[in-house]
């Protein structure tokens, strides 16, 4: 998990050089500051679970198994990448390692979790599914229908939902007036908690319980996870708007220093194995990037394609 | 449509077809599945599903919450996830409630993904029943302009059972326009087999050698009947019956308006930015030196669909306004 | 949407067509205003004719190659600089507006004034007509193109479509007939028999409709009758067309007479020399014969005013201004500037509107305006070392003076045998208004004229 959460972190620092270097031609997303919910959560689920992730979660798409190249070509929009240019950032689809990425209208994403878990319930199958939201997305109406449709058929569905405290640019008290966004469950009948996001053992805790949940067949959770996002909402924001004061807290309780201070503690980590741990990370990222931005980007052609499946159901 | 042997017939309506075509794929692939509001026990706003969920279980003929987006998503989760889902909007004025999970989830998601998205969504259509601006409405045109769907509209029963087997067994998202008019106006003789429509093929309703009609669903019903009465005054019509408008049978359409020079185009749905246009942008670019006349439209004026009989019946196009606009083409 | 409707433009009194040869326009396009629209051929010139106004070319009535009476609408410019080009035929309006069709229409005024049919038109069986400058589909035109059936044949197809237009029906439906070998026309104007002009701008000679002798025919099946090598087919320039048909409508119309005198060019020679250098250095260009010769005649005329008219039935219509053409050899053939108003020049006068006349026929160069109204053409055959030489009248002229080559001949002067330069010139005059009589005087006259030149004329 630590591993993950440095790769998280190493990652998208990587990935934000390369924005600033013109290298990225889209926007580049930064999960700094939620590193241990995204990890731990991920964490919680076995192998033939769903992820559906958000735009923060870039550690549970390590978790989950997918190759730091494949992401550096997705990420830049390459040919041979899980989308080949369609799509950038998490925005793709991996059925082999059930991931199911991001799609931008947030809460977009919540209907199509219920639609997995359904399958699952329909073909008796013991997966869960899990998908993110954030405190702004979770005002979406069809984060509601979902919720009221999984809460009905008892779907095996884990929300969790990571208030970092800003949707984009509004701070959270015009999103919301509930204390805990967690409480929104009794609505739907179902569980919700509230956990530190950067204490990762909390975190993967109260996921795992959520999971064990739906994989009993007693229906949906949801994880509130507090939560922070250390940059802006995109590469292009400097996040002004954030009081100084709420950052230097936030720095403080960095979750990958606290977890490194937990694992020192427990004798877990010492600092030659952590060094060795980021350089090797280090050094795999940036054979990544050099990989991925010798290939080419897609021929424009090729943008004519694959709008259908054709008949077969083949690509 | 198998020719040869002599199968089994039977008279059917078009609403009793479309349950006929559902409950076939369903006896036919176990991973076909229903969702929709009030499908179950109740049997559907329109009964299509009338008998379902006693012979499938509940398991595959679900009722849902009351939630558009939810159903249209929950499809598009569940055709990932390897399943053939058929989801019911209950009035097809309703897609708009999920339009979002239509538009940019299941029509972007082969594009982005290379990953098959089987699903159907049925949208019962139209006016004529006296349901006013909220429950009438023709809807197609809003999905027409969107990449990665299929649409398909049958005016037969004989499509209707054909063009719902085809469109469970497509690997995309197909939606399905069914005219409520129609389900208990139109009634035919069609195979007891398992036969398919394929979709983005068009059929020749009614043969002519003077002006093409092209049409779908209802219209092509006022087509037809306007046809009949052209030909008392000698004027042979044919009627193209597009059947699915994505993908749309070009060749159908270029192949009867190069055989005789005039078209006239005629849909239910408002006539501004309608499958009409397209089609008329089609044939005067790709058939202009065929043409022996302006390209003309009949369908409904910019306006919703009203309640008074008298409104709604000013409204919507039918036989004699079709009738109408064919003489005036014919004296051309 | 201002529409702007481009006619035929009547690039001369006497022309009653125009050929379009090439457009440089599509529908679509967008032109200034001046900006060349079309090039046109008439019996004497190839034009380039400028768009009347700014905007975009919405459609065109005619083909390349399509013979057109003048003042017939060709094009439409829809001056509105955000419209575009219709490309869905208009709906049920009537073409062909009547205030567009040529006066002398054959069209009865009941018809030309169209309107819309009623939508059930067919059920009425409306009467066919052949109503010139309609519309006509995509479909008809392609039709008509696949058919060998002309744009001028295609008007007398006979239309039940709203307007008089013509239907796919209608147009099969006269292809069978064609080809069984009874046309079902319905009488209208000929090709070559156009409409006649105006009278109050163009008074044409009230003389018998000669049909083009020059039916096209196919150089595959004339190159069976004369095979190469030994034979060479080539197709006829439009200007040769019409010079040809022009020449024969001349031969038919006019009763030919000529009268030949010998002008002593002399004292012409020796002012033309006498004055060569200064002339040069002063107006540029040299000093020929051909301004005194068109002094003398201008002078004659002024003696002499039935030579400088029109016959228009049984009425004289004299001309009081002198419209001089001089017919030069071009390129692509024979073409008869016009010296407007000639009576009102002096010498230099005369002289540098020769030049400039002369200079843009060489250069292509010349206007439709430029060949346009001459009342008596002199024509020069002597360049070509011609001593006698026989012309045609120029329709609807009475009169033309052919000038031979000037030559130093013995001559008896005073009974005395004396070396002097010498030409031929013919007059060949219409003898339904000009007799011998007037014809030998008004040649007297110029010669006269020359002849009087001397030492002391200043130039």
């Amino acid at each position: 998990m630590y591993a993950s959460m440095v790769l998280m972190r190493e990652f998208e620092d990587a990935i934000l050089r390369l924005y600033h270097q013109g290298k990225i031609v889209g926007g580049a997303y930064s999960g700094n500051g939620n590193e241990a919910t995204a990890v731990a959560s991920a964490f919680a689920l076995g192998d033939g679970d769903y992820i559906l992730p958000m735009h923060r979660d870039l550690g549970a798409h390590f978790v989950r198994g997918q190759s730091i190249l494949a992401m550096m070509k997705q990420h830049l929009g390459r040919a041979g990448g899980l989308t080949e240019g369609r799509d950038g950032t998490g925005h793709y689809t991996d059925p082999a390692l059930r991931i199911y990425g991001n799609i931008s209208h947030l809460g977009a994403m919540l209907p199509v979790a219920c639609g997995i878990a359904l399958a699952c319930t329909i073909r008796k199958e013991p997966n869960v599914v899990m998908t993110y939201i954030g405190d702004g997305g979770s005002n979406v109406g069809e984060v509601h229908e979902a919720l009221a449709m999984a809460s009905v058929m008892r779907l095996p569905l884990v929300l969790i939902i990571e208030n970092n405290g800003y949707a984009y640019s509004t701070p959270v008290a015009r999103q919301f007036i509930v204390d805990k966004l967690s409480s929104r469950a009794a609505g739907y009948g179902i569980p919700g908690t509230t956990v530190d996001g950067t204490d990762l053992p909390a975190v993967h805790d109260a996921c795992r319980e959520a999971v064990a949940r739906a994989r009993s067949g007693k229906g949906p959770s949801i994880v509130e996870s507090v939560t922070m996002r250390m940059h802006g909402h995109a590469a292009h924001d400097n996040a002004w708007y954030v009081p100084k004061k709420t950052l230097e807290a936030w720095k403080k309780k960095d979750p990958i220093v606290r977890f490194e201070k937990f694992l020192t503690d427990k004798g877990l980590l010492t600092r030659t194995s952590r060094k060795h741990l980021i350089d090797g990370i280090r050094a795999e990222i940036d054979a990544a990037a050099e990989t991925a931005l010798a290939l080419p980007y897609p021929p424009g052609e090729d943008a004519l394609r694959g709008v259908y499946a054709d008949a077969e159901g083949e690509n | 449509m198998r020719k040869g042997k002599i199968k089994p017939m039977k008279t059917l309506t078009y609403i009793e077809a479309i349950s006929e075509g559902l409950r076939d794929e369903m006896r036919r692939d176990p991973t076909v599945f229903l969702l929709g509001e009030d499908i179950g026990a109740y049997g559907g706003a329109f009964k299509v599903t009338k008998g379902f969920i006693e012979e499938f279980g509940a398991d595959r003929v679900i009722d849902t919450v009351l939630a558009e987006g939810a159903i249209i998503g929950a499809a598009t989760g569940a055709a990932l996830a390897g399943l053939r889902p058929v989801a019911e909007m209950q009035f097809s004025d309703f897609v708009a409630n999920g339009f979002n999970q239509i538009v940019n989830v299941a029509a972007k998601y082969h594009y982005r993904n290379f990953i098959p998205v089987p699903m159907v969504v049925r949208l019962p259509s139209g006016g004529g029943i006296r349901g006013g601006p909220f429950h009438s409405a023709s809807t197609e045109a809003w999905f027409f302009h969107v990449p990665g769907l299929k649409l398909v509209a049958p005016s037969t029963p004989y499509d209707a059972k054909g063009l719902m087997k085809a469109a469970i067994r497509d690997p995309n998202p197909v939606l399905y326009f069914e005219s409520k008019f129609l389900y208990r106006h139109v009634k035919a003789e069609i195979p007891d087999d398992d036969y398919i429509v394929p979709l983005g093929v068009a059929d020749i309703k009614r043969e002519g050698s003077d002006i093409t009609v092209v049409a779908y669903g209802t219209a092509v019903h006022w087509a037809l009947e306007a046809a009949g009465k052209l030909a008392a005054d000698g004027v042979s019509v044919e009627v193209l019956d597009l059947r699915s408008l994505i993908p749309l049978d070009r060749e159908a359409i270029l192949a009867s308006v190069k055989k005789t020079g005039k078209l006239l185009i005629v849909h239910e749905a408002t006539i501004t930015g309608g499958i009409g246009a397209e089609i008329a942008a089609l044939v005067s670019s790709a058939a202009f030196e065929y043409l022996d006349a302006p390209i003309r439209r009949v369908a409904s004026p910019d306006t919703p669909v009203p309640y008074a009989p008298t409104l709604e019946d000013y409204v919507l196009p039918n036989a004699e306004k079709v009738a109408a606009e064919l003489r005036s083409l014919a004296a051309y | 949407m201002a529409k702007i409707e481009v006619v035929m433009p009547q690039l001369g009194e006497s022309l009653t067509e125009g050929t379009i040869i090439k457009w440089h326009k599509k529908p679509g396009d967008k032109v200034r205003k001046d900006e060349t629209l079309l090039e046109i051929s008439t019996d004497k010139v190839d034009s380039e004719i400028p768009s009347p106004a700014s905007g975009v070319v919405t459609r065109l009535l005619y083909a390349e190659q399509t013979t057109v009476a003048v003042r017939e609408v060709i094009a439409e410019i829809d001056t509105d600089s955000s419209a575009k080009a219709s490309t869905d035929a208009p709906a049920s309006k009537a073409p062909a507006p009547a205030q567009s069709l040529p006066a002398s229409s054959t069209v009865p005024a009941a018809s030309a004034q169209a309107t819309p049919m009623p939508t059930t038109a067919l059920v009425q069986a409306p009467a066919a007509m052949a109503v010139p400058g309609r519309f006509y589909s995509p479909l008809v035109l392609n039709i008509a193109r696949e058919e060998a059936i002309p744009m001028q044949e295609l008007e007398t197809v006979p239309g039940t479509g709203e307007g008089g237009r013509v239907s796919k029906k209608d147009l099969l439906a006269y292809v069978a007939t064609r080809k069984s070998g009874t046309p079902g026309r319905v009488p209208g104007p000929a090709f070559g028999g156009a409409p006649a002009p105006l009278p109050s701008h163009a008074p044409a000679p009230a003389a018998p409709r000669i049909e083009s002798m020059l039916k096209p025919v196919d150089g595959g099946e004339l190159a069976k009758k004369y095979p190469p090598p030994g034979h060479e087919i080539r197709q006829m320039s439009n200007i040769l067309i019409k010079m040809s048909e022009h020449m024969v409508r001349s031969v038919h119309t006019s009763p030919h007479v000529y009268a030949i005198h010998e002008c002593d060019m002399t004292n012409v020679d020796k002012v033309r020399r006498r004055n060569a250098d200064s002339f040069l250095q002063r107006e540029g260009f040299k000093l020929t014969y051909t301004p005194f010769i068109c002094d003398a005649i201008v002078r004659a005329i002024k003696e002499y005013p039935l030579v400088n008219s029109v016959l228009e039935g049984d009425k004289i219509v004299l001309k009081k201004f002198v419209n001089l053409g001089m017919a030069v050899a071009s390129e692509n053939g024979l073409i008869v500037p016009v010296i407007k108003n000639a009576e009102e020049r002096n010498f230099i006068g005369l002289a540098r509107a020769i030049n400039d006349l002369a200079t843009r026929a060489r250069t292509k160069r010349l206007t439709p305006a430029d060949i346009e109204g001459g009342t008596f053409t002199v024509t020069n055959y002597g360049v070509f070392g011609t001593m006698v030489g026989i012309p045609i009248i120029n329709q609807p002229q009475v009169a033309i003076l052919g000038t031979g080559s000037i030559e130093k001949r013995p001559v008896v002067i005073n009974d005395a045998i004396a070396i002097r330069s010498t030409a031929y010139f013919t007059l060949a005059f219409d003898h339904r208004i000009l007799d011998g009589a007037l014809g030998g005087s008004f040649l007297e006259s110029v010669v006269r004229h020359l002849e009087g030149y001397d030492d002391a004329t200043i130039i």
